[in-house]
């Protein structure tokens, strides 16, 4: 809807410069503007976006378009080399044993995603085990044990225990035979000093190999401080964005990423553990910008 | 302009007021109010005060935060009414059906109003429509439990229509006052999930349906509320996680696409973590003027 409507208006504006070789500052400065738009209403961090804008500003004006490369090309393919550039790989997942935490605001879908990843490392032919550490949630230890049913894995979870570290110690021995172990914590966010404390304990017990930040693709400007916050407290090595089976575009993580200088790991597309998949670049660019295959143009380019 | 200065007045020319607008337009994003929002919002503004004369005095700047302080409001207390009696007016039982994204906080919103109405002196059911997400039965029985609350809930899988109508029977044959009706989250992208709300609506019948959001949501807020609206027309909404954020820019979002007031803030996980919503504050938290 409005969000179609702004990729299509830089579509519009980009068309405009279907014929002409050449940019002024006037052309620079639309497209610009309208990229801006497009990056705003995907909840891109707003000086994030100024940054990236000014950025392909100064690109567009300055570098010369490869011969034969009509204005229009010119720019998409800066546009498409500044995102990737600040997008990057999707974080590396090695097919082996290791132990992968998962952390982030409340309701943001991190016991949903650690059946999945444990259903996807399944899969790949790992064996993966699933730790429920969160104590607090009435319910929490139900909920992931029937995923875990669900993804035929195995699940370690202890309802009488109130202590998160506690759990998480005696899980990781509980679960030795696995491979990959996924440990899943409370939700908390950032002003909860208490909770950070908290996480902080049990990263400190599990030693994970990779720590991820899970992020709902409807995540507004607030993206930029958790993840600050939960970088600083137990370093992200990667983002999963959840429910991008809906309307939302995921530019929160765009600003996660920048801040804890990672990337981006799975992405989440529904409610069952068979709805995950490994993050690609391209396609998530394209639904940032509301537009098209923009790796083809920029490889034609 | 010279004469107006003679006056000690000067008029505002568009020109003067393209720098302020666009600083406040990015205020109002940074706040993650929706952008189309936030530039009808700004376009009332620019109509308002081009052509107004303002004081020597007073800056440009200071008039145009002054109209958007008035805009805001106007938007962010429309429908405001008085909850507490509208539910004491209301023949018993009353039921209120809670709906939303998934993860947002409805399970955790309804035990919260379990005690906010019991500190009022009414009973409450509660009713579990969401038959869905593993684990769904488990959390909202522990919080009943917690509460000491009667818990109507059906297997997994059954149909969630039925669950809020057994409870609203249920609620008729023990006199209880509230019937608090859960539902499973759900995308306003999917088709089948939607229809399922509008058959539980129009089943169930609800004195109230109210449609809960995050405060740390962005953009998006917009087109769920509207989704969310059509699909069972809502009469206010709850904003949760407040706590986890200093913008609060949904809320703006989503009383102009809906009209719909907020009605509570979400403030904490523990059950008395539920303010009533106040428009003036909200205002002041999204200009920045609380700190
Ligand atoms: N549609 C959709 N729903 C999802 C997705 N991921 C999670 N959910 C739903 O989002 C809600 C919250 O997911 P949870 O996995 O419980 O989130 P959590 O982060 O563990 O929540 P807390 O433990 O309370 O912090 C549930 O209703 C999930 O079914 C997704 O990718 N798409
Ligand atoms: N910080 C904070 N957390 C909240 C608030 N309200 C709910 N939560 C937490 O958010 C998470 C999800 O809450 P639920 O009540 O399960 O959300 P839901 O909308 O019922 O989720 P689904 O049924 O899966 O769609 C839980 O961890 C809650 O404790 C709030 O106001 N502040
Ligand atoms: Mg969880
Ligand atoms: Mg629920």
């Amino acid at each position: 809807m409005v969000l179609d409507n702004l990729g299509s208006s830089l579509r519009g504006s980009l068309d405009k410069l279907r014929g002409k070789s050449r940019l002024d500052e006037d052309d620079v400065q639309e497209i610009v503007k309208e990229i801006q738009r497009s990056l705003l209403s995907a909840d891109v961090d707003v000086s994030l976006v100024m940054d990236l804008s000014d950025s392909i500003k100064t690109r567009a004006l300055e570098e010369e378009p490869p011969g034969g490369t009509s204005a229009r090309d010119h720019v998409l393919k800066i546009v498409y080399e500044e995102l990737v550039g600040l997008i990057g790989e999707s974080t590396e997942i090695p097919l082996e044993s290791q132990t992968i935490m998962l952390a982030g605001l409340q309701g943001s879908g991190k016991t949903t995603t650690s059946a999945k990843m444990a259903w996807w490392f399944s899969k790949k032919g790992l064996r993966p085990a699933v730790i429920q550490t969160d104590t607090f949630r009435p319910g929490a230890y139900d909920q992931a044990k029937q995923m875990c049913e669900r993804a035929e894995v195995d699940f370690y979870g202890d309802p009488d225990c109130d202590d998160p570290v506690q759990i998480a110690r005696d899980g990781l021995e509980a679960t030795e035979d696995a491979d990959v172990h996924i440990v899943d914590t409370a939700g908390r966010h950032a002003l909860e000093d208490d909770l950070i404390a908290e996480i902080e304990e049990i990263e400190g017990v599990v030693q994970p190999d990779l720590n991820l930040l899970v992020l709902d693709a409807a995540i507004g400007q607030g993206a930029k401080e958790q993840a600050q916050q939960f970088d600083e407290s137990i370093g992200i090595g990667g983002v999963v964005i959840t429910k991008l089976d809906g309307t939302a575009k995921g530019g929160g993580a765009l600003t996660a990423v920048n801040e804890t200088d990672s990337s981006i790991a799975f992405l989440g597309m529904g409610e069952t553990v068979q709805d995950i998949e490994r993050f690609e670049p391209n396609g998530f660019i394209s639904r940032l910008l509301g537009m098209g295959d923009l790796k083809q143009l920029s490889e034609r380019v | 302009r010279a004469a107006a200065f003679a006056t000690g007045k000067v008029v505002i020319e568009e020109e003067d007021l393209e720098d302020p607008l666009w600083e406040l337009e990015m205020a109002l994003l940074q706040s993650d109010v929706e952008m189309q929002v936030a530039e009808e919002i700004l376009e009332t503004i620019r109509e308002k005060l081009i052509g107004e004369t303002r004081k020597q005095v007073q800056s440009t700047g200071q008039l145009v935060s002054e109209a958007l302080h008035d805009a805001l409001y106007e938007v962010i207390s429309v429908g405001q009414f008085d909850f507490d009696q509208r539910i004491a007016e209301a023949d018993k039982p009353v039921t209120l059906i809670f709906t939303g994204i998934n993860g947002v906080g409805k399970t955790t919103t309804i035990a919260k109003l379990a005690r906010y109405f019991e500190k009022q002196g009414y009973s409450t059911v509660l009713a579990n429509g969401d038959t869905y997400r593993a684990g769904a039965n488990e959390q909202i029985r522990e919080h009943a439990e917690a509460l000491g609350k009667k818990l109507i809930a059906h297997e997994q899988g059954g149909d969630p229509a039925a669950v809020i109508y057994d409870g609203v029977e249920y609620a008729e044959a023990h006199d209880i006052d509230i019937v608090l009706g859960d539902t499973a989250g759900r995308l306003h992208t999917s088709n089948d999930l939607m229809a399922q709300l509008e058959k539980i609506d129009r089943v169930v019948g609800p004195d109230l349906t109210l449609f809960v959001d995050e405060a740390v949501a962005g953009q998006d807020a917009v087109e769920r509320a509207r989704q969310f609206n059509d699909a069972a027309a809502i009469d206010g909404a709850i904003l949760t996680k407040a706590d986890a954020d200093s913008n609060g820019g949904a809320a703006i979002s989503i009383a102009y696409v809906t009209g719909k007031p907020i009605l509570f803030l979400g403030v904490g996980q523990g059950y008395d973590h539920i303010e009533k919503f106040d428009p003036e504050r909200m205002v002041e938290r999204l200009l920045g003027e609380d700190e």
